[in-house]
């Protein structure tokens, strides 16, 4: 009696264990992030807001491959300089390197954007002098505020 | 007064008493955010608790055998004072120390209690045997009551509404003469108690961490948590009334640990953030409980002499397993917390970045969400808010259906190690088990 309460219970307790393993217990992950080096699936902007969207989601891709980061990291890290700061840190880098990428980043995105005829050719050369000359903080403001970049 | 209403009043007392390592557990979100203090902290609330019945138990059970008829009244008196503090607290500082005063009234009424049913019941081993499921129901049931009071009155009531139910208890002390028991105490049975502090030790992932995941993790509210644990006191109380079938008391110590881990490592391989995958481990673990925790204060108590002095050392070996479990258990959980937040936290950005919301307002969102992950500091944050302002049409509706599952797997797995290793700390237990083979007979 005293062994077979005992062995009941060790197979009770490992049917269940081994349920819920079987029915994907252990097999957390979170939903995967795509690689910013990786070329996004292409995309027709059917207005200026998603045009704007996707000139700043490309530069956030440029900077981040450049960076070695996830863009859903840095574009988080553009809520303001001191997460900046934060993601500089964490990575390993300087603030002036990540500011250069996040500068790049953005003038290449421009550029693609001009050649594939998403912005004219004036507001392209408004937001490269913006990326390669307002000071950190504006650029970020920004960014956060598209539409303003398109007025 | 007829034994049993003394029987009853007295157990009343005991489980009032040991209910109260556990009954704020549902009432600790409430309290984080009153007293604007972290989980950590916040832990204190049933730590100190727990500190003090571990470190007065003996001593207090010492104190208790020579009069344990004044023992139990000033523990009592002490208790229901300590309560009505608890319950008017007007800082967290305050609040602690309460419970730490609560606790030494604790650890006399429960000494004290156990010679009082010896002269109630006249027999040593049914005494113990209800001093032991009072405890049982106690611990079991103190989380599910002291969440429906804490959402339907408020935690404070958890506290008030004890001290009037304590001070009943006394009116069992009217013409009951308790003799005091002198002579050497014998040294404690050290298997028994060792298994009790790694079986109480596991148990406090189940009621602390259990309750948080629900409250805390899930937003589920605290009173419908309320009810969803009581499937383990109901398991509990049930498998108590019928233990003596299963064998002899190393055998249920042994089944119930077992079930214990059992029910703790399928906790922590949860396959969803749903509370219905909780049921089948609350009950293999209330199961554990209902046998392994009376099973193993009766092996403790077993022949030795004088019967406070070793209860006081049981209680003393459970609330150390709490106190253990809890300063263990819940470093190991904020840490995975953070992890898993911000791995979660990045895929919820993808997801922004990626839904069909207007372009202009994915950077916002997403950084609003990020400054509600920071606000929360260590705490669950609840994505949500990031939308109490923002249209509700079916593209805002369907981003934020997937950041919250994408926050509670996270959390739900933040969870898994410490309830994993909390089934570990139950399985040690099977150790002292075997080593207490032919020590007493069973």
């Amino acid at each position: 009696m005293k062994t077979l309460a005992f062995l009941v219970s060790c197979l009770v307790a490992a049917a269940l264990v081994a349920t819920y393993v079987a029915l994907g217990g252990t097999s957390y992950e979170p939903t995967p992030v795509a690689n910013p080096c990786a070329p996004r699936p292409h995309h027709e902007p059917t207005g200026n807001d998603e045009r704007i969207e996707l000139v700043v989601l490309a530069a956030a891709d440029a900077a981040a491959c450049r960076l070695g980061v996830s863009r859903e990291e840095l574009v988080l890290a553009l809520r303001s300089v001191d997460e900046l700061d934060r993601l500089a840190a964490k990575e390993g880098k300087s603030r002036d390197e990540l500011e250069q990428a996040l500068r790049d980043g953005l003038v290449r995105a421009v550029t693609q954007a001009q050649d594939e005829d998403l912005i004219g050719g004036t507001t392209a050369g408004a937001l490269r002098f913006a990326a390669e000359h307002l000071p950190l903080g504006l650029l970020l403001d920004l960014l956060r505020r598209g539409s303003s970049l398109l007025g | 007064m007829s034994a049993g209403r003394r029987r009853a009043l007295v157990g009343l007392g005991i489980g009032l008493a040991l209910a109260d390592s556990s009954v704020v557990t549902l009432a600790l979100p409430d309290i984080l955010r009153q007293f604007d203090v972290e989980i950590p902290q916040v832990a204190w609330v049933l730590t100190a608790y727990n500190l003090g019945l571990a470190l007065a138990a003996v001593p207090a059970a010492y104190a208790a055998r020579r009069r344990p008829r004044a023992a139990y009244a000033l523990g009592t008196v002490v208790f229901a004072a300590s309560s009505l503090l608890c319950g008017l607290a007007p800082s967290f500082g305050v609040l602690v120390g309460a419970r730490c005063v609560q606790a030494l009234g604790g650890a006399l009424l429960v000494c004290a209690a156990l010679d009082l049913l010896t002269a109630i019941d006249g027999s040593d081993a049914r005494a113990v045997r209800t001093w032991a499921m009072a405890g049982v129901v106690g611990a079991a049931l103190g989380p599910a009551a002291g969440g429906i009071l804490t959402e339907t009155l408020g935690w404070e009531s958890i506290f008030l509404v004890q001290a009037p139910l304590a001070l009943l208890t006394l009116v069992a002390l009217v013409g009951l003469r308790a003799t005091s028991v002198r002579g050497p105490a014998g040294r404690p049975h050290v298997p028994a108690n060792l298994a009790l502090l790694l079986i109480s030790g596991a148990l406090t992932a189940a009621l602390f961490l259990l309750v948080l995941l629900l409250v805390d993790g899930w937003r589920i509210d605290p009173a419908v948590a309320g009810v969803i644990v009581t499937v383990l006191p109901a398991a509990a109380i049930v498998t108590g009334r019928f233990a003596h079938r299963f064998g002899a008391s190393r055998a249920r110590a042994a089944s119930g640990a077992v079930l214990i881990a059992g029910g703790l490592g399928a906790l922590g391989v949860l396959p969803g953030s749903d509370w219905r995958w909780t049921v089948a481990p609350q009950v293999l673990v209330g199961v554990g409980l209902g046998l392994s925790l009376s099973a193993l204060t009766e092996r403790a108590l077993e022949g030795r002499s004088p019967q406070a002095v070793h209860g006081g050392w049981t209680i003393a070996a459970r609330h150390a397993g709490v106190v253990i479990g809890l300063l263990l258990l819940t470093p190991i959980f904020t840490t995975a917390l953070d992890t898993n937040e911000n791995r979660a936290l990045r895929a919820g950005a993808a997801a922004v970045l990626d839904s069909s919301i207007p372009p202009l307002e994915k950077l916002g969102l997403a950084q609003d969400v990020l400054a509600i992950v920071r606000a929360a500091d260590r705490e669950v944050p609840d994505v949500r808010e990031a939308f109490v302002d923002r249209p509700r049409d079916e593209a805002y509706r369907t981003l934020e259906a997937t950041l919250v599952d994408e926050l509670d797997r996270a959390v739900t797995a933040a969870f898994s190690r410490p309830f994993l290793l909390a089934a570990l700390l139950a399985l040690a237990a099977l150790l002292p088990i075997a080593w207490s083979r032919g020590k007493v007979s069973v």
